[in-house]
């Protein structure tokens, strides 16, 4: 069978929302973003550290994403 | 009743249990290779679920994680980040890896690049890689058992006895039982892992804290120094933040004994499930570890090991029965990677090296029968690196972390079809030698350059020397890339 086009990008609209989601939200978690504006204490979050709680909501968006590609079959 | 008596008595209770399921295993076992090292591909989502997040998670998650928050803060909350990771190379590369393997019948991560890439020479280096950079995590694995049990019986059992009797355990039940007794005995050891380390950690909390909130407060209060980067040693910069999601989430998972098990599910829709949903395991067990590290910096401030700090927590803090449940719990996780790890050297000694260069063409039991010899092997060979205590492996257990990382570029070439270029074999094997070459020099010689974890360097180098390699050798075959690239196709995108 022939590959009409590269398996390195979506083809897809769900596709694509899912992977610039999913990268977004890893992009989040990773330097220069954390180790600059989200490297903080305050303020607190429902009892949290700033930094602790602001990784937790990048992490449960990455799990968000991976969970609604999966129920939308990309 | 002496609380050693207690934490040893349910060690081993936990122990029997293993080897029960062994024997149950066998029972529902057939005598065929497929059955023996993949499960039969019949892997069902809550079985597969469970062996890959207690594989995932090794003696490292209850031990060494909690000593990581302890010494460096709240740096090590960057965990997360590879656990999610993980979850999304599932989804994406392991559901290929699946389709690729039911397929055309592949049992080792060897099987199908050496397939593809129409290579021996890639087969030969795949199988290599495979075995001699996880070897040394049977040591490490062993270890951490070892010091487990000398640990809770008091050093009444020493430490070398400790490491034998629970590597003849685990060998045990995998020889008799193949990967299911390893997946059974994984789904018991998932469970326990995840109870035991989140309530030896919300126990711990509350007792000596009030609560996790009262514990952030006091260390916002007393260290603040743990709750910002790059930590109070410095450690988490921003390279080696980097560095690390990439090392432990793909090189994880490129390690054989993940590999292996996206082969064993039983549907595509099982292993797309597991993708979506493995990081809520994997990630949340670092919150109960981030209690404990950070909570023990404040009530433990001195210890020399930073790794003994839930256990000495929890001898000094928690009744008996619940230390002896919780360090079952340890055993739990470090056994649940040890019989992967023996499963899948076992499987790639037997099938990428005897099968197909020295005994050709036997029966099924006469290859189960070499399998079951190897682990014995391997089991004395482990137990030897473990009591034996060699200056080098250091460097070998610190080199092996991203040493399966470097079949990334020859899988992705297997499994993401490319219109514009194709990797070839002699690309592959000279990516790998140029990786392996760079991770030893900027790990040992020039340590992490600019502050750029070893695991970016070498992976970079190996992509750039295989993309350079495959532009100027020989391509496979264009009956086997439409083969193989038509079945990625037709199982991504239908026909």
């Amino acid at each position: 069978m022939k590959i009409p086009r590269s398996h390195y990008l979506p083809r897809t609209r769900n596709g694509w929302i899912a992977t610039v989601a999913f990268l977004v939200a890893m992009a989040l978690a990773q330097p220069p973003i954390v180790h600059g504006v989200m490297n903080r204490i305050e303020p607190w979050v429902l009892g949290m550290p700033f930094l602790f709680a602001y990784l937790l909501l990048a992490y449960v968006i990455g799990i968000a994403v991976l969970i609604w590609a999966q129920r939308r079959g990309v | 009743m002496e609380p050693w008596v207690v934490s040893t008595g349910l060690i081993f209770l936990y122990l029997i249990a293993t080897i029960v399921i062994g024997v149950l295993a066998n029972r529902r076992g057939t005598a065929n290779m497929e059955d023996f090292f993949l499960y039969g591909r019949q892997a069902g989502f809550i079985v597969l679920y469970l062996t890959v997040v207690a594989t995932f998670h090794s003696a490292f998650a209850f031990l060494g994680s909690g000593g990581f928050f302890y010494t460096h803060g709240i740096g090590f909350w960057m965990a997360g980040t590879w656990t999610v990771l993980v979850g999304a190379i599932t989804y994406t590369i392991g559901t290929r890896i699946w389709a690729l393997g039911k397929k055309f019948g592949y049992i080792t991560p060897a099987d199908m690049l050496a397939d593809f890439y129409e290579s021996e020479g890639v087969r030969v280096i795949v199988a290599l890689v495979s075995v001699l950079f996880t070897l040394v995590y049977i040591q490490v694995q062993s270890a951490g058992l070892g010091y487990i049990l000398s640990v809770a019986t008091g050093d009444r059992i020493s430490f070398e006895l400790a490491s034998a009797i629970l590597l003849v355990v685990a060998a045990g039940y995998l020889m008799v039982g193949g990967l299911r007794a390893v997946y059974w005995t994984d789904v018991i050891q998932g469970i326990w892992m995840y109870v035991a380390v989140w309530g030896g950690s919300l126990l711990l909390t509350y007792k000596l804290f009030g609560g996790p909130v009262e514990l952030w407060r006091r260390l916002a209060a007393e260290r603040p120094d743990m709750l910002s980067l790059p930590g109070p040693e410095g450690f988490f910069t921003p390279g080696m933040w980097l560095g690390m999601t990439i090392a432990l989430s793909f090189g994880i998972i490129f390690q054989p004994h993940m590999m292996i098990r996206y082969f064993t599910a039983a549907s595509s829709k099982t292993l797309k499930l597991l993708g979506a949903t493995t990081p809520i395991y994997l990630m949340t067990l670092f919150i109960p570890a981030a209690f404990v590290g950070l909570g023990g910096a404040l009530i433990l401030p001195d210890l020399a090991t930073p790794d003994r700090v839930f256990p000495e927590l929890l001898f000094r803090f928690a009744p008996p029965w619940l230390t002896g449940l919780i360090l079952a719990g340890a055993t739990a996780a470090a056994m649940s990677t040890l019989d992967s790890i023996l499963h899948s050297n076992m499987t790639v000694l037997t099938r990428d090296v005897y099968q197909r260069y020295v005994a050709p063409d036997r029966s099924q039991r006469h290859y189960l029968a070499f399998g079951r010899c190897v682990v014995v092997v391997l089991l004395v060979v482990g137990w030897l690196l473990t009591v034996v205590n060699l200056d080098y492996l250091v460097v070998l257990v610190m080199l092996s972390g991203v040493g399966a990382l470097q079949l990334m570029p020859g899988v992705l070439g297997v499994c993401y079809p490319n219109r514009e270029r194709l990797t070839t074999g002699a690309g592959v094997v000279a990516g790998i030698g140029a990786g392996l070459v760079t991770l030893y020099l900027t790990r040992v010689y020039f340590y992490q350059p600019f502050g750029v974890h070893e695991a970016v360097w070498s992976l970079g180098v190996n992509f750039v020397v295989t993309i350079i390699v495959s532009q100027v050798s020989r391509q496979p075959s264009k009956a086997t890339v439409e083969r193989i690239h038509g079945e990625v196709e037709r199982f991504v995108y239908g026909d």
